[in-house]
């Protein structure tokens, strides 16, 4: 067996690639959970203007990661993003209560829209740290997650300035493709 | 190839080094404070050489200058006297004659105070970027206060959280947490522009509001920051600060360069009539190749030339 044949050999068998969809208000995280997942430093952090988008491996699946800008003006291009969508990760600022109604109504729209029917959903209650911040459990209530019916989902309380609970969150997304 | 560098570097060099100071009676040192241009050519030969010097009392010296930069300690007097007494140290150990090649030590002297003074804007910097903007900090209220009268001096601001911090390019309505991984070194950056370049920076936040090429000001200005950093870090700027002044740089340099950054970011904005700002990464990695490239010139000068023109 020539080289050539064996490197064919290991491209045949490519891993699954997935499409993820990192969506959430501005300032709740999204980059830092990118940034931890693709084992990058996350000490210069700047608000995403436009999107980032980041391949990680991970459990034999290739995650691509679209991480996309959460203030209001972005927002509306967050549908262009949609299409082929695997998982939507959904990040949270657990101690941001005065946003807390504004995030429901965005998580809302998002759920509601066909181009993500059927999509599991993974809610990333971030910033644990925070002494104000909501648990993972209160937080669910708050978004009205357990009324979910029509696709599966998850919430799962994170720091990801820490990188506590993000690993947790990527086992649930691997777990349920494979379910699929 | 590396390997051939490195084989170069490590016993090459030495030989040729050898043979070069025998024929011409100059030690590598003097060779390049006499036949390089001042500026960033020079500047960077001398740090490169001074790098690969095997003498142990070059290698003390060398040492003991970044830690008095890296503490920001490099200033006034005490900046004199360590120049002084790195010339010195290098005649010492180089045999130079003080009497003959006066010269000497002006352009070597210069380029220490270049090479350090470099650094120490880094950790000058560094620290900026890690003060997390503190909303209950006067100082750091009051300068967010400047920056909206400096970029907006005929509309007053409602109050402290309000929906027209939006309307200068930031995310929210408070723009404490736009800050981020920039900290204070953003805002300075910001508010140098629109104070030390009040017409380009208004002219630059008109284009921000440009019906189909439109951007967030702030937003993208903190972003900037974070490649100003970058370059200053990774010591691609060095060809824009040794080019700029002959002794240290300081903060207000950066600012400059900042301002230069963010000027011409604009521009190739417009130019590459995006479609929305979700080309934002795509364009600023394509303008950070661009910076990269005009920096690899020793001889680049970048400056803000400003011309109002219309569209």
């Amino acid at each position: 067996m020539g080289l050539l044949s064996l490197l064919r050999k290991l491209r045949a068998a490519p891993e699954r690639e997935l499409r993820l969809l990192l969506l959430g208000l501005d300032n709740a995280g999204k980059t830092t959970i990118l940034k931890t997942l693709a084992s990058e430093d996350i000490n210069h952090i700047t608000p995403t203007a436009g999107f980032n988008i980041k391949s990680v491996i991970s459990e034999g699946f290739k995650l691509n990661v679209w991480d996309i800008g959460g203030q209001r003006k972005i927002r509306p291009y967050w549908k262009n993003y949609f299409e082929n969508t695997d998982v939507l990760i959904y990040v949270v600022d657990s101690s941001d209560k005065k946003r807390l109604e504004e995030t429901g109504i965005e998580l809302y729209e998002l759920l509601t829209d066909d181009k993500l029917q059927d999509v599991p959903l993974l809610v990333y209650a971030n910033k644990q740290d925070l002494p104000e911040a909501l648990t993972a459990a209160d937080l669910a209530q708050a978004l009205g997650l357990p009324s979910i019916k029509d696709r599966p989902w998850q919430i799962q309380a994170c720091t990801a300035v820490r990188g506590d609970g993000v690993r947790e969150g990527m086992e649930w997304v691997c777990k349920s493709i494979k379910k699929k | 190839m590396y390997v051939f560098w490195w084989f170069f570097a490590y016993y090459l060099r030495p030989i040729v080094k050898w043979f070069l100071r025998k024929t011409t009676g100059l030690c590598e040192l003097q060779r390049i404070c006499y036949g390089k241009v001042q500026g960033a050519p020079r500047t960077k030969a001398v740090d490169y050489s001074l790098c690969m010097s095997k003498s142990p009392q070059i290698a003390q010296l060398i040492a003991h200058l970044n830690d008095v930069s890296d503490n920001q300690r490099f200033v006034g007097s005490n900046l004199k006297e360590l120049t002084n007494g790195a010339v010195n140290t290098v005649m010492l150990v180089k045999k130079i004659n003080p009497k003959i090649h006066f010269q000497f030590v002006i352009n070597f002297g210069q380029c220490v105070e270049q090479i350090w003074g470099y650094r120490q804007l880094l950790a000058e910097v560094e620290e900026l970027r890690k003060t997390v903007y503190d909303a209950d900090n006067f100082g750091h209220e009051r300068k967010l206060q400047d920056l909206w009268e400096k970029l907006m001096p005929h509309e007053r601001l409602e109050g402290r959280v309000t929906k027209q911090w939006q309307y200068i390019g930031f995310q929210g309505d408070d723009p404490k947490t736009d800050f981020r991984g920039m900290g204070l070194l953003g805002l300075e950056n910001l508010l140098a522009f629109a104070s030390d370049y009040q017409d380009a920076a208004t002219y630059v936040l008109s284009h921000s509001h440009h019906p189909h090429y439109g951007y967030a000001f702030a937003i993208v200005g903190i972003n900037l920051t974070s490649l100003a950093w970058t370059l200053l870090k990774q010591g691609d700027a060095k060809t824009y600060f040794f080019n700029m002044v002959k002794s240290a740089p300081s903060l207000k340099l950066f600012h400059q360069f900042y301002s230069y950054l963010f000027y011409e970011f604009d521009k190739y904005w417009i130019e590459c009539k995006p479609k929305d700002i979700m080309e934002f990464s795509t364009i600023k990695d394509n303008f950070e190749i661009n910076v990269r490239n005009a920096l690899q010139d020793p001889n680049a000068v970048f400056r803000i030339n400003f011309s109002v023109d219309t569209i």
